[in-house]
């Protein structure tokens, strides 16, 4: 540069004697002709041959620090599996139904009521709507429909209780699915019936489906023949989870209702626009059916007609109640990634701290190469390639730990299959050079940076001091112990609850119960019959609705105020037999005609809600009979605990109205008891499958979800304990390893194991101290709001999580110590102090 | 290393930091060119040859001491090394020899 300088400067010396303004322009010119890319850039040695030399520099010392680059080989792979694992899960989660063409195009029609004061979105929709739509509008390809319901498939001997979804034809054309056998016309004849793949292998094995016949008995008793004329293997991002599909003119045929006008509401309509079209042209057109609707239906009155794309759905259709189509509420998706993104962080944060600790060795190197004309960007680069190579290790290594072990785990916890595939190209190449940045960037940059400051000069008189008091590496340290006990203890008080619910009183008795749901009056009757000579059967009831299996909710007005509560409808006995426990009153007595009536038996929180201080012998209105109320019953768990009490109602029904048979069975006899009730429900219904279920599982899915949740957890919290002591382990072995001549002049001076011991913890009690005291409440407030949010009745949660969380936290890093103090106690002074 | 055969203006400038032995630095070796040979060639030009000659291994360079000109800045002087004495005695060889092939006749010129 100086050169380029000088000559500049001497030829304007030389003009500006003759010409100063002819010197200026030439000067200025002759600076811009200087910028050339030579003269800029700077001139370095040959890089592929260096970069080979750091690399072996960077394995040798990799080999050397064996233990450390274990653990931060180890660390790092973790961290990028489980958000490996994670994101490939939230990337099929978001972009499901991608196989599917004309995506962009689909649009399910929605609506909106107003409940309570509160816009509701439900996908039900008039079943007139689609046909009149697209008959009206110019823009619309085609509509579709999906009515749902079930009924008895029966082919030969095997017979099942299937959903089943009533289409219309163009169902195929809106979604586009490969057939495995048949084709999309498959609906054209509504003789046909089109099923998925796990129903096919069922009902035939693995044997040709298409032109079998299918026996189908639907609701109002009618069976029908039909022939298979397709079958869909769904790919694994549908969400269309269908069994069974028909032709909408079957549903018609059922005749189930005198009319299908506005008022009735099929369970969803979607729509094909044609190419070149936008959904806005459409909607001017909705006002005049709302029209249609609200005219028909004045009881459910409609705000407006909402559209979603079909593309949105997997965002947005947990918005929708009662969906057809979409994955559902993406909270603990996003949940799962914050919880990934979280532990790949306490990695990088390992790395990062142990990389510092380690650069403390190669201080004399670094030294040399900056005396010998290596400049500050060399050794950056020769740091940076080396955590490169560690980071594409891990990452590696990373990629097969998630596919062989998490990822098989998230399966069996979830109970669904999901591929181990990226959604695109594009999100995978996104995904791993987003990874390779961050994890480069967060543990490799820095350490690198920080290095490649140090004066060669200090270095080499082994005056720098490093490491010492270094504020920044026991931030970190600090940091990273906040997370894991913010993690630690968010688990422990979720996981607490968790247990308080799988074991909480579900306020009746459910132990030793068998439910059998009927098709009619006959069955029912038979099967009372047949229960009542059985010895092992205590005591049994019929009943309409059955808490924990059917129980539809209602309103009723009262004073002016609408009241919404779950009327059960259930016979003599039915209370007793549940174990219901009675607070005041008196149960329902055959005996007493008005019991067959207007007696009605609720529970406290209808109590509450009439605000009556004496509950019995109070009288109200429902359902155009005056009521009487005679008992109360204590509040219990109908439904899941992830839903609120609401009043409820016990009222008599007659016995032609029944629907299921409740039976409490003597102890230990349950299963025998089952069998006999399969055997004689083949005499008592030989066409209808057998459907019998125990009251203990009416919260199966809860809890199991509830399990799922447990498990999860705990392997949550397992990584970050596991993750934290990594770190701390590799740092502390690092301090030791630097701090062991010191240790040895202690030990010869009369030092005793504890006072080492207690000089090696001083440091981390206190970060740990100030970690656990902004940690632990973080963690406590977090989960606690998820909680109260996620559960209508948590459990208050205690101490427990704390002191387990503290516990487990100092236990470990006891034990992390421990094992190094072994290692300085053992050591030889003589040989640490000896000079080499 | 790239090719090691000269350029037309590589030569002209390598011949030049020879002439100039031993003060040749950018802005001599400029004036000496346009002296010499009535080329006009901008400063930027000549200190780009000579850097890619140095790299070429056919000149050497040191930094010259500091003087009260140009600002006390230092030149830079630049030497032949024994690679560019060779390429430029090649280079010479190689035209004196395609020079004499030529046939007399042909460079018998006349006014017709």
């Amino acid at each position: 540069m100086e050169e380029i300088q000088g000559d500049a400067h001497e030829l304007y010396a030389r003009t500006a004697a003759k010409n100063k303004r002819l010197a200026d322009w030439t000067f200025v010119w002759n600076v811009i002709r200087f910028f050339r890319w030579k003269n800029i850039s700077k001139r370095t040695i040959n890089p592929p041959v260096m970069i080979k030399s750091y690399l072996v520099v960077g394995f040798r010392n990799a080999i050397r620090n064996g233990m450390t680059s274990f653990i931060n080989v180890a660390g790092l792979t973790l961290g990028v599996a489980g958000s490996m694992t994670v994101f490939i899960f939230a990337d099929q989660f978001f972009h499901t139904d991608s196989e599917k063409e004309n995506l962009d195009r689909v649009f399910e029609v929605t609506n909106i009521i107003n409940r309570a004061n509160q816009r509701v979105t439900l996908s039900d929709t008039p079943i007139l709507l689609g046909p009149a739509m697209q008959d009206d509008n110019p823009a619309i390809e085609v509509s579709t429909r999906i009515e749902a319901g079930s009924g008895y498939v029966r082919y030969n001997d095997l017979v099942f209780n299937e959903k089943i979804w009533y289409v219309d034809p163009s169902f195929f054309r809106v979604f586009t699915f490969q057939f495995e056998e048949g084709d999309d016309r498959a609906l054209a004849s509504r003789k046909n019936v089109v099923i998925a793949k796990p129903v096919a292998v069922r009902y035939f094995g693995f044997d040709e489906a298409v032109g079998k016949a299918l026996s189908i008995k639907f609701n109002n008793n009618r069976t029908e023949e039909f022939t298979v004329a397709g079958v869909i293997d769904p790919p694994a991002g549908n969400t269309l989870h269908f069994n069974i599909l028909l032709s909408m003119d079957v549903f018609f045929d059922l005749k189930l209702k005198d009319q299908y006008d506005w008022s009735y509401l099929t369970d969803a309509t979607f729509l094909l626009l044609k190419e070149g079209h936008q959904i806005e042209e459409v909607m001017p057109g909705m006002e005049r059916y709302k029209k249609f609707q609200n005219e028909s239906s004045p009881e459910w009155m409609i705000e407006e007609f909402k559209f979603y794309s079909f593309a949105d759905l997997t965002s947005e259709g947990y918005k929708i109640e009662s969906y057809m189509a979409g994955p559902g509420p993406a909270q603990g998706v996003i949940a799962l990634l914050i919880i990934s993104t979280l532990l790949l962080l306490l990695a990088c944060f390992n790395y990062m701290k142990i990389s510092v600790a380690t650069i403390a060795t190669r201080l004399k190197e670094n030294g040399i190469r900056k005396v010998i004309g290596s400049n500050k960007r060399e050794i950056m680069v020769q740091f940076v390639t080396e955590n490169i190579l560690m980071c594409a290790i891990s990452i590696a290594l990373g990629l097969l730990i998630s596919y062989l072990l998490f990822m098989p785990g998230l399966v069996s916890l979830l109970g669904y299959e999901v591929p181990f595939a990226f959604s695109s190209g594009w999100s995978m190449t996104c995904f791993f050079v987003a990874l390779l940045v961050a994890v480069v960037l967060f543990s490799g940059v820095y350490p690198a940076v920080y290095v490649s400051r140090f004066q060669p000069v200090t270095i080499l008189k082994g005056k720098e001091k490093f490491g010492q008091k270094n504020l920044f590496s026991r931030g970190l340290l600090t940091a990273q112990f906040t997370l894991a006990f913010t993690t630690i203890v968010g688990c422990f008080v979720f996981i607490d609850n968790a247990y308080y619910l799988q074991n909480k009183d579900w306020g009746y008795d459910h132990h030793q119960h068998l439910v059998v749901p009927v098709n009619s009056t006959e069955q029912f009757l038979k099967l009372r019959d047949a229960a009542s000579s059985r010895k092992s059967i205590l005591s049994f009831a019929g009943s309409t609705t059955h808490m924990g299996y059917w129980c539809p909710r209602a309103s009723f007005e009262q004073g002016g105020q609408k009241i919404e509560v779950l009327p059960l409808r259930v016979g003599f006995d039915y209370l007793e037999t549940m174990g219901l426990r009675l607070t005041q009153g008196r149960f329902f007595d055959k005996t007493i005609q008005s019991d067959r009536v207007e007696s009605v038996i609720v529970n406290e929180k209808f109590v509450t809600a009439m605000g009556w201080a004496n509950p019995v012998g109070q009288t109200f209105e429902y359902d155009g009979f005056r009521r009487n109320v005679i008992g109360v019953v204590k509040d219990f768990h109908y439904q899941d605990f992830y839903q609120a009490i609401l009043p409820v109602l016990f009222t008599i029904d007659n016995d032609y109205n029944f629907r299921y048979l409740v039976m409490k069975v003597e102890g230990g006899q349950v299963n025998q008891t089952g069998d006999w009730l399969r055997e004689t429900w083949k005499k008592i219904a030989p066409d209808d499958p057998y459907e019998g279920i125990l009251q203990d599982d009416a919260f199966i899915n809860f809890n199991k979800n509830n399990r799922m949740e447990i498990k999860f957890l705990s392997f949550v919290t397992g990584m970050a304990l596991l993750l934290a002591c990594l770190g701390l382990f590799g740092l502390v072995s690092y301090n030791i390893t630097r701090k062991l001549k010191e240790f040895s002049l202690r030990k010869i001076f009369g030092a005793t194991a504890s006072q080492i011991f207690r000089i090696m913890n001083r440091d981390y009690v206190w970060i740990l101290s100030v970690a656990f005291l902004v940690g632990a409440p973080a963690g406590y407030f977090l989960i606690d709001v998820l909680i109260r949010i996620t559960y209508v009745d948590p459990q208050p949660a205690g101490v427990q999580p704390f002191l387990v969380a503290i516990g487990l936290v100092f236990a470990t890093v006891f034990f992390t110590v421990a094992t190094q103090l072994k290692r300085v106690l053992r050591e030889n002074p003589s040989t640490t102090l000896r000079s080499e | 290393m790239k090719g090691t055969n000269l350029g037309e203006l590589e030569e002209l400038v390598l011949l030049t930091v020879g002439i100039l032995y031993p003060d040749a630095y950018g802005v001599a070796v400029m004036d000496e060119i346009e002296k010499q040979a009535r080329r006009s060639l901008n400063i930027s030009a000549v200190h780009a040859v000579l850097t890619r000659l140095e790299e070429k291994g056919l000149l050497k360079s040191k930094m010259s001491d500091p003087t009260d000109e140009r600002g006390g800045r230092r030149k830079r002087i630049f030497l032949l090394t024994a690679l560019g004495k060779r390429a430029l005695e090649e280079a010479n060889e190689m035209r004196t020899q395609l020079f004499n092939q030529i046939p007399k006749v042909a460079l018998q010129f006349r006014i017709a």
